[in-house]
């Protein structure tokens, strides 16, 4: 199975994450149309 | 983005070594108005603080994403005077992808990073030499022009 994008979905939790992992922060704001 | 850059192996790769990725709808609040999101898609890079560092507006292929990403990630450092880390992905930038539409920005950043570390302003003039040599049609050659005087 080909590997994907595990996205999160809730920001407060990606910055624990991103300080956690010392990475920084990709933000897609999309339109599913 | 979905449809082809996204499902690319080596954007997937980038992302996991190197970002925390979340996506949210272009009106989904209170981000959308906390980033003043007029278009879509946009993709921003955020520190760990959540302070934007860089943002591309429409569609880009997986060999011009990586690069803006990379460009990203080097902006938050160079933002925060890291200026080694960010001088590490900006070489890198211009290393695995001279072509994309990101290099003259980074070429340029790089300059400045330089001279910022070590304020020598050669530096720059140097920056500049090179942005007019490869990308001589670039707006980042234009932006670096008064470092010709120097």
């Amino acid at each position: 199975m080909a590997k994907t994008i595990t996205w999160e979905k809730e920001f407060g939790q990606v910055l624990v994450q991103a300080r956690a992992q010392n990475k920084m922060v990709l933000l897609d704001f999309f339109n599913p149309l | 983005m979905g449809a082809v850059t996204y499902p690319d192996e080596k954007v997937i790769e980038f992302i996991e070594k190197n970002m925390i990725p979340i996506q949210v709808l272009f009106d989904s609040q209170p981000l959308a108005a906390k980033f003043n999101i007029q278009w879509t898609p946009t993709v921003i890079t955020l520190d760990e603080e959540g302070k934007e560092h860089h943002r591309t507006i429409g569609f880009l292929s997986p060999e011009e994403f990586i690069p803006s990403l990379m460009l990203g990630v080097a902006k938050c450092h160079f933002d925060r005077e890291g200026f080694g880390k960010a001088l590490e992905m900006l070489e890198k930038i211009s290393k695995d992808y001279p072509k994309s539409d990101a290099t003259p920005e980074a070429v340029y950043v790089r300059g400045v990073a330089l001279y910022k570390s070590t304020h020598q302003a050669a530096h720059l003039k140097d920056a500049y030499k090179r942005l007019q040599s490869e990308y001589p049609s670039s707006e980042w050659t234009k932006r670096a022009q008064p470092y010709s005087l120097l």
